[in-house]
């Protein structure tokens, strides 16, 4: 090669060629190599064979996918079949909550001097800081048998005398709800402090009802950041593990407990990935959604959580 | 006068769900003061199980490996998030756009599938090569893999704040790199990155699922030590040290505030 033909230009493009990649490639190879690979990996065993000991082997079928449908080699039986759907059904009702209760939150906060209100987002964030087993542990506290709210429930004939209000379905979506509820306050407040108070005002003027303000002047404005909120909530409570597993018993099973039992007790790897698969490729259309409202809201500009 | 009535009532609601949203913790915090082990009455306040908690070598060990994992993968983070985000920063004229989907990745993909797959994954690689056994040491490089990506766009968002016009400058006055890392680059990421290791250090500290799924038999964290109390049947020392771990996030909480409040209002550098 002509070394010595090199021009100083070549030089400073080769130079700048390993800077970058001696500053972009650390961080990006760490993921690739200890997350998109494990998860790729996961994903290939979702289409292998369960072995005897649970583990992964060839051949490649659609074996797992139709166990969780429900067929297994005694016929077909609805049990997973029943964890999915309870899992979509227990997101839907959770998340629906977390919007009726982040709504009027978000719009109050936005109402108060703007020298209050990061302290008043800090008291909505702060609790989803500790840890999520503590929390679920401290509604296992206010659900449990004889507790004021237990024995309420059972005065008003809503559970059987004695027992508590957990483990149950309600415990379920409450604590979700529970665990969720600032993740929908966050962008809603984001969308109405962007609100242009002029519109719900002449919607007022007009003598629209109170229905009608907020579905022709106040919703179609904090739309980014309801379906924001909406994304940011039903994924990762789509995928919740430790809320089930303590405030749920055994018949509130969702589809997160039924993938870690996978690679737990019942050993059935394949099973497993295909679970994980579905959380997987709920994530990623999640994902989409949130880049296409970023480009939307912010002019180019990334919805950061 | 409509409109008070309104005020009135989102006053009230907002009161309400801020007590739903502190009285599950309430309660622990109550309930770790109780000389009673029962969870239906308070009996009268006592320390009897903050005292049984010192003498209790599981929880002291917990918290010991709770605080390793969390200090050791917070400081390799803060530095490979740090040079991951100066990097996005440099080059972002660069077509670069695809890369914030492994950035975006981590932080949403729902822990039972991260820590699964991590899990697998690791149990892969142990059987093959006997590397990676389950223990601290995977748990580290599971943390440090979920706190990149939040270290990165701190400090990217910090310098796309920055005036394109300095760095010109540093390069005109012939500053060179390393010069231009420590003299300019650093000072200017000084509080984004002091935020972004408290943010990493929450972050591992309050982890529990991937944990759970990458530790090893000897590498229990608090988390993982009060899960499989409650799964047990609980003692009330689990109350005790629950209200121990919401007390430090409320002081960390409580500090950032103030530092932000003391921050005089943000110069445009």
């Amino acid at each position: 090669m002509h070394k010595g033909r090199r021009s100083r230009q070549a030089q400073r493009h080769w130079q700048q060629a390993a800077h970058m990649l001696g500053t972009i490639a650390p961080g990006i190879v760490w993921i690739v190599f200890f997350l998109v690979l494990p998860s790729a990996y996961l994903i290939s065993v979702s289409f292998m064979t369960n072995g005897p000991y649970g583990l992964p082997q060839m051949p490649l079928t659609l074996q797992a996918f139709s166990q969780l449908l429900g067929f297994g080699f005694l016929g077909w039986s609805p049990g997973n079949l029943y964890t999915v759907l309870r899992s979509l059904w227990q997101t839907l009702i959770a998340t629906g909550f977390v919007i009726a209760l982040a709504y009027p939150v978000a719009y109050y906060i936005s109402t108060q001097p703007a020298g209050r209100r990061p302290l008043m987002l800090l008291f909505v964030v702060v609790p989803s800081w500790t840890n999520q087993v503590i929390r679920a542990f401290g509604w296992m506290n206010l659900l449990a048998p004889d507790t004021p709210l237990s024995n309420l429930a059972g005065a008003l004939g809503l559970v059987p005398d004695q027992m508590g209000l957990f483990p149950s379905n309600f415990a379920v979506v409450l604590g979700l709800t529970y665990n969720f509820l600032p993740f929908m306050v966050l962008p809603l407040y984001a969308a109405f402090e962007k609100m242009d108070p002029e519109i719900v005002e002449a919607a007022r003027d007009l003598y629209a009802t109170p229905v009608g303000v907020f579905r022709h002047a106040v919703l179609p404005q904090t739309l980014p950041g309801l379906m924001a909120g909406t994304v940011l909530v039903s994924i990762p409570a789509f995928g919740q593990y430790v809320i089930p597993q303590l405030l749920g018993g055994g018949k509130s099973m969702m589809l997160g407990n039924l993938v870690a039992r996978q690679f737990a007790e019942a050993s059935n790897w394949p099973l497993g990935a295909a679970g994980a698969l579905i959380m997987i490729l709920a994530t990623l259309g999640g994902l989409l959604v949130l880049r296409r409202l970023g480009r939307r809201l912010g002019g180019g500009k990334e919805v950061v959580l | 006068m409509k409109r008070r009535r309104l005020q009135r009532g989102l006053r009230a609601f907002w009161y309400l769900v801020l007590f739903f949203l502190y009285a599950p913790l309430g309660i622990v915090v109550l309930f770790s003061f109780n000389s009673v082990n029962t969870y239906s009455r308070f009996a009268g306040f006592s320390l009897r199980w903050y005292e049984s908690l010192i003498h209790n070598e599981a929880i002291v060990n917990a918290f010991y490996n709770s605080l390793t994992l969390a200090v050791v993968s917070s400081c390799i983070a803060t530095v490979m998030g740090t040079v991951l985000g100066y990097g996005m920063y440099r080059y972002r004229h660069l077509k670069l756009g695809w890369l914030i989907w492994f950035i975006y990745l981590p932080i949403v993909m729902p822990d039972i599938v991260y820590g699964i797959s991590e899990m697998s994954f690791f149990v892969s690689v142990h059987d093959a090569t006997g590397l990676l056994n389950p223990g601290i040491g995977t748990m580290i490089i599971a943390h440090i893999t979920f706190q990149v990506p939040f270290v990165a766009l701190l400090a990217y968002s910090r310098l796309v704040q920055m005036d394109p016009m300095l760095f010109e400058a540093t390069q005109d006055l012939y500053a060179k790199p390393w010069q231009r890392a420590w003299y300019f680059i650093l000072p200017t990421l000084r509080s984004a990155l002091i935020s972004a290791f408290f943010l990493s250090f929450t972050l591992s500290i309050d982890d529990f699922v991937i944990s759970f799924f990458t530790a090893g038999p000897s590498s229990t964290t608090l988390p993982i030590f009060i899960w499989s109390a409650i799964k047990k049947g609980v003692t009330p020392e689990i109350n005790a040290i629950s209200t121990l771990m919401i007390a430090a996030v409320f002081t960390a909480a409580t500090i950032s505030y103030a530092i932000q409040r003391a921050r005089p209002a943000r110069v445009e550098s």
